[in-house]
């Protein structure tokens, strides 16, 4: 029974964060969104983890690798926002559609 | 007990997290994806994964101190003085958004769960370093090369200097005649609020 | 049990009274004049007693929140710490946990100065959050150095893995990183970037009354409890001879808090951009060595 309310709420946290990244213009605000998704995995595997899987030390291991990611993530994504904003003066994503054409 | 705490702590995880999208100031925007990660968290440390749960607050402290930082320094509205909306492809968004909840909720529904909880005897947080450098080592060390590589690639990318010069001086390349305008492309008047492409800092 | 819970509120509260009175010992040093045990206390009403300020458009939520949180964590930094043989709050991470209380406090100090919508508290607000990040990574080097020997992240464990010789013998070069620490976490000195004179009293600018009573609370509270977790981590805790195990926990929560202080006052502050450049060049490297010395001592 909990491990149906986790992942339910998982997948609200995942529903939320998509729609952030799908429809935020500003670049941290849309990292916001990808960073909420991934909220919604950890808790998911938090729920699998402990419920299911009684233990296993490689769930784990899951956890660690998504914070692993965030962290690329965040360090990248901001990396990027620093050299577009150097670039173009602009912090959203539709300052760069000069790929387009 | 356990499950009206854990209910609890992911209504608020929820509710932050949504509020992320709704609040008008940029702090408030960041500290609410805060306590939305505090929150899963705290249902870590309650379900029986203390370690996970506590070193996700302290990543995500570090973090959005970080990402709050970030969104003053760049946004044009920092404070929440006014409304702060900026969306596109909005409907398609939201439409995304209830699908993908919709979709996981009935896979979450439909699907026969497992049920082997953790045991309270288990030492979790001793299983976890035995495995982190034990029989997972390649994929732990996988994770700190993929870091490394990160902190490399994010250093270069925001780095100052650039070839044509500093970054924040346009790093425009030379004029193909003498004091010409600067070769490749230059781009539109369209995005971004700020028109101050050429303004000097 | 519920004795080792209340040991936190009766030892934050003579922390906060000692550390206030320290302070105002301090300047007898310099040969000024120093208050006495009283002088604290004192001080304090006084601030109840005035009016509280109100900036334009602040952010009331944050304003209120920002010093209860401090004190929140100061608090729950400090239930980490052993006692006697338990913790008032005994978790196989509680090293992580005061780690976690660390990295929210640059939150907590950063939404003081942001919330008053005024221009000296951002500016200290934004000081502080840029040197105290970059103070983060000395401080998880030295906890993760400080559980080596015990190989265990239970406070518990390491300060039972203290009982032939104390860390601070085996990491000397810990306590002194963990002292930056301190001093950071707890706005004094050299690493005092959040409310410094400089500017005007930084994110306490604004601050008058009740609301400011509360924050130099919160202030000395974190003290106490940095001051019992280095104590726990580096000299032993509740570990000697004779007397029991609180006492001697409180005798060197003391020493280290006096010695803390000292340095608060005793050392000068340098420019923020000086600052960071000694964090990344000079304190990484070394704590980064502390860390490779100490995992060798442990293995040999």
């Amino acid at each position: 029974m909990t491990l149906t309310i986790v992942l339910l709420g998982a997948s609200a946290l995942i529903g939320i964060g998509l729609y952030g990244a799908l429809s935020q213009q500003s670049f941290v605000m849309l990292m916001m969104g990808l960073e909420l998704m991934l909220n919604g995995a950890i808790l998911a595997i938090i729920g699998f983890w402990s419920l299911g899987l009684a233990g296993m030390p490689e769930g784990q291991l899951l956890a660690i690798i998504v914070m692993a990611v965030m962290a690329v993530e965040m360090a990248l994504g901001f990396a990027l926002i620093v050299a577009v904003y150097r670039k173009r003066q602009a912090d959203m994503t539709e300052a760069l559609g000069t790929l387009k054409e | 007990m356990v499950n009206v705490v854990v209910i609890a702590l992911i209504l608020f995880a929820v509710w932050t997290g949504w509020r992320v999208f709704r609040v008008d100031s940029m702090v408030r925007a960041s500290f609410s994806l805060m306590l939305s990660f505090i929150a899963v968290g705290g249902v870590g440390v309650v379900l029986s994964m203390p370690y996970i749960g506590v070193a996700t607050v302290f990543m995500m402290a570090v973090e959005m101190m970080a990402m709050a930082i970030f969104m003053v320094a760049f946004m044009m509205n920092p404070a929440g003085l006014n409304p702060m909306m900026m969306v596109h492809q909005h409907k398609f968004s939201v439409g995304a958004g209830v699908l993908a909840w919709l979709g996981l909720s009935t896979a979450v529904l439909s699907a026969e769960l497992p049920s082997a909880p953790v045991t309270s005897e288990q030492r979790v947080v001793f299983d976890l370093g035995i495995e982190l450098l034990g029989p997972s080592m390649l994929i732990f060390e996988t994770a700190g090369v993929t870091l490394l590589a990160t902190m490399v690639g994010a250093v270069i990318l925001s780095s100052r200097e650039g070839r044509y010069g500093h970054a924040d001086h346009g790093s425009r390349p030379p004029g193909l005649a003498e004091g010409g305008d600067p070769a490749g492309r230059v781009p539109d008047e369209g995005g971004g609020h700020h028109h101050h492409h050429h303004g000097g800092h | 049990m519920i004795w080792l819970l209340l040991t936190v509120p009766v030892t934050l509260a003579v922390g906060v009274w000692l550390a206030a009175t320290f302070d105002r010992l301090a300047p007898a040093l310099w040969g000024a004049r120093a208050g006495g045990p009283v002088a604290a206390l004192r001080d304090g009403a006084l601030l109840l007693r005035r009016q509280t300020v109100r900036t334009e458009a602040p952010d009331d939520l944050n304003r209120r929140l920002a010093p209860v949180v401090y004190l929140a964590l100061a608090a729950i930094g400090l239930s980490v710490v052993p006692v006697t043989h338990a913790a008032p709050i005994e978790s196989p991470v509680g090293i992580v946990i005061w780690g976690s209380c660390e990295a929210l406090t640059i939150i907590a100090v950063f939404l003081h100065g942001w919330s008053p919508n005024a221009p000296f508290p951002l500016i200290g607000a934004y000081r502080y959050a840029a040197i105290a990040l970059p103070v983060m990574l000395p401080s998880m080097f030295v906890l993760i150095a400080a559980a080596l020997p015990a190989e265990s992240l239970s406070v518990t464990a390491i300060v039972e893995s203290q009982r032939e010789v104390w860390n601070v013998v085996r990491q000397p070069l810990g306590l002194a990183l963990f002292l930056l620490v301190g001093l950071t976490l707890t706005q004094r000195g050299p690493f005092d970037f959040a409310d410094g004179a400089d500017i005007a009293g930084g994110t306490s600018a604004e601050d008058s009354g009740a609301g400011r009573a509360l924050w130099q609370l919160a202030r000395l509270a974190m003290l106490t409890a940095f001051s019992a977790m280095a104590a726990a981590l580096f000299l032993g805790g509740p570990l000697g001879p004779g007397l029991p195990g609180p006492v001697w926990l409180w005798l060197k929560t003391a020493a280290i808090m006096a010695l803390t202080v000292l340095l608060g006052h005793g050392i000068a502050r340098t420019t923020p951009g000086r600052m960071l450049t000694l964090l990344w060049i000079v304190a990484l490297p070394v704590s980064f060595l502390h860390l490779a010395v100490s995992g060798g001592l442990a293995l040999w």
